[in-house]
């Protein structure tokens, strides 16, 4: 990338702008270090406690445990269930695959209560409330339609000439896409990844209606923290995730580079 | 030369077979409009085939028809004594090179070359040399490992061209595989396309609407116009007896002038008496080449001409230089008509305004009953 010279009112600007945004990441930071007993700003001594809590805390940690399992597993099942999807929808075209694709990603359109009450009347009969596959069954609702809109849209701009020219050459179709569509996929797919584990991991509203005493999710273990007492350990928590974020950032940097992956 | 390594490698069963492609009413219908409309078309096994027309009359779509990529809304493609109409792409063994290039991008200029041959299931070892000997012919050794992005557009085409090659299709299909490229390369592509050709016999139909490519390089060509075929022939045919005015006006330059046919031999144009090679009467189109009419004084004794030599007298209205030629531009009541003369040094010996006179021969002339 070329730096353009930035004159210095954008340049503080820029500034403020950033400054606001990241305001309550950066306030967690100094919370989490707090001595005091109660949340607050700023915090009158300073310790390491509330990691240390954190450390002996095995509902929240258990609940975390639980969150990156079902992240990953939900990922897993997006993906492999939105690959073919929008490669039928967008490569094959038949009759109403537009219709499809309007169906499978209505959810995004819909309040996630409504969703999560839906899901809670279908569950509540089935028997799969308090369960993890329940809440498996849970997410997908909500992260298939992420997958299936970036991955169709990713496919969408892949130029067709390539597969063409790889089927002229001999490929199956089964090859062709192995070997040529889905590599030149693969941003698409690492966006579809991180797009789906982040919302799974985030998602609260659904989750709510769907845990149980035994089994609970890392927000939604806070969340109810939170409701009892106001102490800072979810700043130390929130502090742990930031961090794992931005390790997860920086190994898709990496690899695919951000840009490529997120903006367009 | 560099393609005869090619050859040296081991013989495949795919150019040995019988690869004459016919198409026969082949039609391809969008909406109500036909891209393609009732082509029939014989192309002989190992011979070189130009598709000429202007853009958008059908090129790219016969093309991606008889490679299997679009169905056809009717008609055949029999290639040999099979009919191949109905048989998957993947199957059909013809190279494409495609217009747009179509590189893989997340593979090396090797591997894209590769690819192929490894569909069909090549050793390892040949697979290399076969690359190597690939990139050689294109001149592309230096860059194997480079990704399509890290190069121009004229090394991307002949990457798209090796990769279409090294497979020895027997059937070659080439949609404008040379339009990106200098006209020097252009050159030495067009030669290295042609021998390889000949010297594997491929059957290969070339898309192009730069007729020089066309009648140099190719045994036949056929003239393509709104999807259908105005014109099959030899170049020197297609170029010397154009079957329509399209044919003559898009294959070379020529002149046109609107004249009145008398059915005796003569037609009326330009207030003066032209003989003409056809018995045509009323409304007709004339015409000629502008290199093969000559510029004289109008005055002049010799201006008479003779026997064989029609005469238009005219008003010299522009010259121009275009390098190795001098156009003259004459008025002749209202028409402006070209002649083309061998420029010495860009030296004109004629004032623009000065009145002159055309001549060239009747056999010259070309006459086309005038539509409309
Ligand atoms: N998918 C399509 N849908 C509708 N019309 C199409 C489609 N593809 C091509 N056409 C039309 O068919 C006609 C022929 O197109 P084609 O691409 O074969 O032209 P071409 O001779 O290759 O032109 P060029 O020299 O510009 O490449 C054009 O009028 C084009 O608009
Ligand atoms: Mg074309």
């Amino acid at each position: 990338m070329e730096t353009n010279p930035t004159s210095l009112p954008m340049k503080i600007l820029v500034f403020l702008l950033f400054l606001f945004l990241l305001a309550p990441v950066i306030l967690v930071v100094p919370i989490s270090f707090s001595g005091e007993q109660i949340l607050s700003f700023p915090p009158q001594s300073w310790s390491l406690r509330w990691y240390t809590a954190l450390a002996g805390n095995s509902a929240i940690i258990s609940a975390f445990w639980t969150s990156l399992l079902l992240g990953a597993i939900v990922t897993v099942l997006s993906l492999a269930a939105a690959i073919p999807a929008a490669y039928v929808i967008v490569r094959m075209r038949t009759m109403g695959s537009g219709f499809l694709y309007n169906l499978f990603t209505a959810p995004l359109l819909l309040p996630t209560i409504v969703l999560g009450l839906a899901i809670l009347i279908v569950f509540a009969s089935a028997g799969f409330l308090g369960s993890f596959w329940g809440l498996v069954i849970g997410h997908l609702v909500i992260t298939l339609p992420y997958a299936l809109r970036v991955l169709a849209t990713t496919l969408g701009n892949l130029p067709l000439a390539c597969e063409e020219a790889a089927s002229t050459l001999g490929g199956r179709p089964l090859t062709v896409f192995r070997r040529v569509t889905l590599p030149m996929m693969a941003p698409g797919i690492v966006a579809a990844t991180a797009l789906c584990f982040l919302v799974s991991f985030d998602e609260v509203v659904i989750t709510l209606f769907l845990t149980g005493p035994r089994l609970t999710t890392l927000p939604v273990e806070l969340f109810h923290h939170v409701e009892s007492r106001a102490d800072p350990l979810v700043a130390s928590v929130s502090v742990l995730l930031i961090l794992l974020t931005l390790a997860v950032v920086m190994v898709v940097d990496r690899t695919v580079g951000l840009s490529k992956t997120f903006v367009k | 030369m560099m393609h005869q390594t090619i050859l040296s490698g081991t013989p495949t069963a795919l150019t040995s077979r019988d690869a004459h492609l016919r198409l026969d009413g082949l039609t391809k219908r969008y909406g109500d409009t036909e891209a393609v409309a009732a082509l029939n078309l014989d192309v002989p096994k190992g011979e070189l085939v130009a598709l000429l027309g202007p853009s958008g009359c059908g090129k790219t779509t016969t093309l991606r028809m008889i490679a299997g990529l679009i169905t056809p809304s009717g008609g055949r493609i029999v290639v040999g004594r099979s009919d191949i109409t109905q048989m998957p792409v993947y199957r059909r063994d013809m190279g494409l090179v495609f217009q747009s290039y179509a590189l893989f991008p997340h593979m090396t200029v090797a591997r894209n070359v590769a690819f192929g041959l490894e569909m069909r299931g090549v050793s390892k070892p040949e697979i290399e040399q076969r690359v190597r000997e690939a990139l050689a012919m294109v001149r592309l050794e230096p860059l194997a490992e480079r990704r399509p992005r890290e190069l121009s557009g004229g090394q991307q085409q002949r990457v798209a061209l090796a990769r279409a090659l090294v497979i020895r299709p027997s059937i070659l299909l080439l949609d404008e595989p040379l339009s990106n490229l200098d006209a020097k390369l252009r050159d030495e592509m067009r030669n290295e396309i042609r021998d390889i050709q000949q010297n594997l016999g491929i059957t290969a139909v070339f898309v192009t609407h730069d007729q020089v490519e066309a009648l140099s390089m190719c045994d036949k060509v056929v003239v393509m116009k709104g999807g259908k075929l105005e014109q099959v022939g030899t170049p020197v045919d297609v170029y010397e007896h154009p079957a329509t005015p399209f044919v003559a006006s898009f294959v070379g330059r020529t002149n046109r002038l609107e004249a009145m046919g008398k059915g005796d031999g003569t037609a009326i144009a330009g207030g003066a008496v032209l003989r003409i090679p056809s018995r045509a009467q009323g409304p007709v189109e004339i015409m000629m080449r502008p290199h093969r009419v000559r510029l004289t004084d109008s005055d002049g004794a010799s201006a008479s001409g003779g026997e064989g030599t029609n005469r238009l007298d005219g008003r010299l209205s522009r010259v121009t230089f275009v390098g190795d030629l001098l156009q003259y531009h004459v008025d002749v009541s209202g028409t402006e008509l070209v002649v083309e003369a061998a420029s010495d040094h860009g030296r004109v010996f004629r004032a623009v305004g000065a009145p002159v006179s055309l001549m060239w021969r009747v056999e010259d002339t070309m006459v086309f009953g005038r539509t409309a």
